[in-house]
Parts: structure tokens; C-alpha cells; sequence
């Protein structure tokens, strides 16, 4: 079975079975990408892209082999559509300053929406402090889908660019990414998806959904931390100026002046993390050999499974309940705190977050201060589904 | 009694669940917030101080079981000490939570003392720590507070 291909479920907590439902604050990592961050620092140690000797040539392989298991992943035109990056912070923040802000006039306008994670927000909103430009927000319903009626008025003559989340790391909601591309682009308006959320469990093609920029994050998808790509189309990486300045991403430098590498180095200034890049290729494949059709199929079953099993706990409300969304559930408890009810369920191993999860505008919406929130993967089983269940039934009794 | 049935006491249970001297009361002279925004935990203290006394101390806000009635107590400890005494106080708390401890807490903090059992739970002590700082900062005029 798959799930025993990741060792760090395997262990107790508080002298019981753990139960790991904190998925989309990060995944566990399979045992294949341990190994290839190992086997990268126990036997191909080396920088990459400068040394003329074995070990470097092997490092440089394995690195641009991952990206191009990144590309098959997500289907990018060519491997050298992807820039390695720490996360999709860092994706979206080169994006604001080397793609958006040379277009920005002040009362220009950047579109997002209400179900942004905090790094999708902050960016923007540092953008539009440099330049004048003004944040609109497309808003959400009470069932935590974005609400599209509105959408020719938000997106204006003045709107320079669309940063949207692909699925929701709050309340699991998946936005109509390719609906909302065709939208924008209709109005020449270049669009950025955030996709830390989606890899792991969606068929990804940046070609179908038509986006100019994606983002990829490592760890949410069973990768290294602190991994990551960004996506971008050819054109838009030839035209961008580097984000940071340093190795690497030169062919030549004097004093005078320096020459740019071409794309993707040009992005890639200083020795990155190499170990991640090549756990985070692992991760890729690992998820290419599952097949991420048999993932989402598993998923499937167990959110109608945990949905289902949920409600049976008298007072509790979920948050969001968009017809297509990820097996991640936000909810209440009447009566009882989502801090009490962490540590409580804590006891009985079961691993959930509770706050606002990096998108406090969400809450402010529902008026709470933050929720619980159980976000599964598929080697979730129903047995675990079971336990939390009961984990939220003492935790009622305890403060009934 | 296991760790968790000791963290969540019934004497915890009772304040979370019918918290003394909350809500903003129509008349006070200092206020603070005190906010722990990662977990959610909001605390407003709000004293009535004449004459370098507390004459009453209040508090509001939406927060866990371990931030309510470490609140609702130490609102009950407070009325009627001097300012002096309240920070003395504040003082002890903070030892009886650091690692340090506090020898004879429940001679100092009364009823107060039994949140001891909160340094058990690491992540928590920030929670029961809340109020006590939002008091610090009232004192002392500061408008807001965090033990995050």
C-alpha cells in the first residue's frame, strides 16, 4: 500500500497512532524523496552548472532532470519554462517585481480574490505601495466559491494583471482557473495561478488552463521544503528583467557591465537549493507513477467520507462548501475554541491546524476569528477519518 | 487525572463557560488589547484605576478555553490591588509559567495557581499568558499586546 511508502506517518503521539490531517500545511515526503535528497548529499555532493569535474556534471544532471520531471508534471512547453524557486512566495513576489510592476501607472489596478492566501495578497499589496496601483478583489460566497457575476466590472481598462488561488488552502475550494484565464486574457489582461494547493491533487496543465505564470510548491506536494518552480510563458521570461543579481545568472560580467544568462538561469542567481530541486523531481515522478487521476480518485472517496462522518458530530459547521473543492475541511465547534479543540484531538494523535491558515480575509467574511481545519491526502484511511471523529466527540464531552 | 484532563479542569471549564467580570463595563480608565493573531486568541482588559488602585478590572474578547478563564481569574485577583501590586503579580505568573517556576504559587496567585498546569502544554502557555500581558500593557498605557 502507498501509504507505507511514507515513513513519517508511521510512528505514535502521545502514545497513540498518529493521525496526519495537517496535509496542507505541508505533506509528508514518500520514502523515494528522502532517498534522492540523500543519495544527492551521501554520493553526487557538488555545485551544479560551473565544475568540469564527475561530480558536478552528475549534480547538474540530476538537477535539470527534475526539471524537466517538473515540466512533464504540470505540461510546460519545455523544461526551461520553469524557474527554480523557494516556494510560491517567491513565485509570486518575482512576478510583482519583474513582470507586473514596469506595467503598473498609479490607479492601475491588480485583480485577486477573496480567497487568497496571504502570499498572494502581501505582494500586491507592497506593489501597490511602489507604484500607485490599486488592489481590486473578486469576491466569495457563503459556500466559499468566488462569485464570477461581477467580473466584466472588476476587470477594467485599468486592470494590469490577475493573480488567482487554484484551490484553496482554507476552505479546499477549486477555482475555475481556465474560465477566469480566458476572462482576462480576452481583455489582455496577463493572469498568474497560484497552484500551491492543486499539484497535489489535480491534474495540472498550464497549456489547457492558458495561465501566463503558475506556481508550484514543493512541500505541499510531497517535496522538499523550501522547493519550488515558477512557471512562466517563453516570451514573458525573455522579456523579464532578473529578480536577483549575483552567480549564476550571468554570462559575463566587468565593471562596466554585466551580460543576463538566458532563461531559466537568468532567474537563478546564487548556488540553489540543489538538494531540494532533486527531492522536489522525485516528488514529481513519484506522483507521474501513482498517477494523479488514481490520487484524486482516492481523495474523492475520502472527502465524501470525512464530509459525511463530520456531520455527524451535533454543532459542528464546516466552512466552505464549494461544489468542487479538495479534501480539506474547515470547521466549528459550538461552543468550544478551535485552539482547545487542537489540543484536545492533539491527544488522541490526530494532527489538525487551527487559526486563521494565512488567509485571514476569509475569516473576517465568516466573522471568526479562525477555524479547525482537517486537510487530508490520499493515504489518509477511513479508519483515521473514524478516530477524529471520536477525537471531536471527547473533546464535546469534555466541555459539555 | 491524565495531562489533558488536568490542563482542561473543571475549575477551567467553569470560566471558559460562565466568565466572571466580562464585557466592557460603561466605565474604565486604561484598556489594552492583547492579540495572538496566529491562534485566534483576542483579549481586551479593561481597568478602572483611582487613585493607583484597581478598583475594577474587566475583560472581553473571543478566545480559547485557557486565554477565558486565565482572564476570568486574574481579573478576580486584581480588584482592589494597587497598581504596584497588580504588576507584582503579573511578575509571578510569568515565573509560575517559565521554566524557572514559582515556589509557593498558590499563596501568591490563589485560585490563579492552578493554571500551572498549563506549562504541560508549551504551545498553550502563550494563551494563559495573554490576559496578563494585556494588563501589563494597560498599566502601563500601551494599546497593544502580544505573548506570540
Amino acid at each position: 500500500m502507498l501509504r507505507e511508502a511514507f515513513p513519517c506517518l508511521h510512528q505514535q503521539v502521545n502514545g497513540k497512532d498518529l493521525v496526519y490531517f495537517d496535509n496542507a500545511a505541508t505533506a509528508m515526503r514518500p520514502q523515494v524523496v528522502i532517498d534522492a535528497v540523500n543519495d544527492y548529499y551521501c554520493h553526487n555532493n557538488a555545485n551544479i552548472h560551473r565544475g568540469v569535474h564527475c561530480l558536478s556534471g552528475r549534480a547538474t544532471d540530476l538537477y535539470e532532470q527534475a526539471r524537466g520531471s517538473l515540466a512533464r508534471l504540470i505540461n510546460a512547453p519545455s523544461p526551461d519554462n520553469l524557474i527554480f524557486v523557494r516556494g510560491c512566495t517567491e513565485g509570486v513576489n518575482l512576478v510583482a517585481q519583474t513582470f507586473v510592476r514596469e506595467r503598473l501607472q498609479p490607479g492601475d489596478e491588480i485583480l485577486i480574490s477573496h480567497l487568497e492566501h496571504h502570499s498572494n495578497i502581501v505582494p500586491w499589496q507592497i506593489l501597490c505601495q511602489q507604484t500607485g496601483a490599486r488592489l481590486k478583489v473578486i469576491p466569495m460566497n457563503e459556500r466559499g466559491e468566488l462569485v464570477l457575476d461581477q467580473l466584466d466590472e472588476l476587470m477594467t481598462e485599468r486592470t494590469k494583471f490577475m493573480s488567482v488561488i487554484h484551490v484553496s488552502n482554507a476552505l479546499g475550494t477549486i477555482n475555475p482557473v481556465k474560465e477566469l484565464v480566458a476572462k482576462a486574457h480576452a481583455k489582455d489582461i496577463p493572469v498568474m495561478v497560484d497552484g500551491a494547493q492543486a499539484t497535489p491533487h489535480l491534474k495540472v496543465d498550464v497549456q489547457d488552463i492558458g495561465c501566463d505564470f503558475y506556481t508550484v510548491s514543493g512541500h505541499k506536494m510531497y517535496g522538499p521544503t523550501g522547493s519550488g518552480v515558477l512557471y512562466g510563458k517563453a516570451t514573458h521570461l525573455e522579456s523579464m528583467p532578473p529578480y536577483h543579481g549575483g552567480g549564476e545568472m550571468i554570462s559575463k560580467v566587468t565593471f562596466e557591465e554585466t551580460v543576463y544568462n538566458k532563461v531559466p538561469a537568468k532567474f537563478e542567481a546564487g548556488t540553489p537549493n540543489i538538494a531540494g530541486g532533486i527531492g522536489l523531481g522525485a516528488a514529481a515522478e513519484f506522483i507521474l507513477d501513482v498517477g494523479i487521476e488514481a490520487i484524486a480518485e482516492r481523495e474523492d472517496v475520502l472527502k465524501l467520507y470525512t464530509e459525511q462522518a463530520l456531520k455527524t458530530v451535533k454543532g459542528l459547521r464546516i466552512l466552505g462548501e464549494a461544489a468542487h473543492k479538495s479534501p480539506v475541511f474547515s470547521f466549528l465547534i459550538d461552543g468550544i475554541h478551535p485552539h482547545d479543540i487542537g489540543t484536545i484531538i492533539d491527544h488522541h494523535g490526530v494532527a489538525i491546524r487551527t487559526g486563521h491558515h494565512c488567509t485571514m480575509p476569509i475569516f473576517q467574511f465568516f466573522d471568526v476569528p479562525g477555524s479547525c481545519r482537517a486537510s487530508l491526502a490520499f493515504y489518509n484511511t477511513e479508519q483515521e477519518v473514524d478516530i477524529l471523529v471520536e477525537s471531536l466527540n471527547q473533546a464535546k464531552a469534555m466541555f459539555s | 487525572m491524565t495531562d489533558l484532563n488536568k490542563l482542561y479542569k473543571q475549575q477551567v471549564l467553569a470560566h471558559n463557560k460562565t466568565p466572571h467580570n466580562y464585557g466592557e463595563p460603561d466605565h474604565w480608565t486604561h484598556h489594552a488589547e492583547g492579540l495572538n493573531a496566529i491562534c485566534g486568541d483576542q483579549v481586551h482588559v479593561y481597568l478602572n484605576i483611582e487613585d493607583d488602585v484597581i478598583k475594577a478590572a474587566h475583560f472581553a474578547g473571543d478566545s480559547c478555553a485557557i486565554s477565558m478563564a486565565s482572564a476570568s481569574m486574574m481579573t478576580e485577583l486584581i480588584a482592589e490591588k494597587t497598581t504596584f501590586e497588580a504588576l507584582h503579580l503579573f511578575a509571578a505568573f510569568k515565573q509560575m509559567m517559565s521554566a524557572e517556576g514559582l515556589d509557593q504559587a498558590e499563596t501568591v496567585l490563589g485560585d490563579v495557581a492552578c493554571l500551572v498546569s498549563v506549562k504541560k502544554f508549551p504551545s498553550r502557555i502563550k494563551s494563559a499568558l495573554l490576559c496578563w500581558y494585556a494588563l501589563n500593557a494597560a498599566i502601563h498605557g500601551q494599546a497593544t499586546t502580544t505573548t506570540e
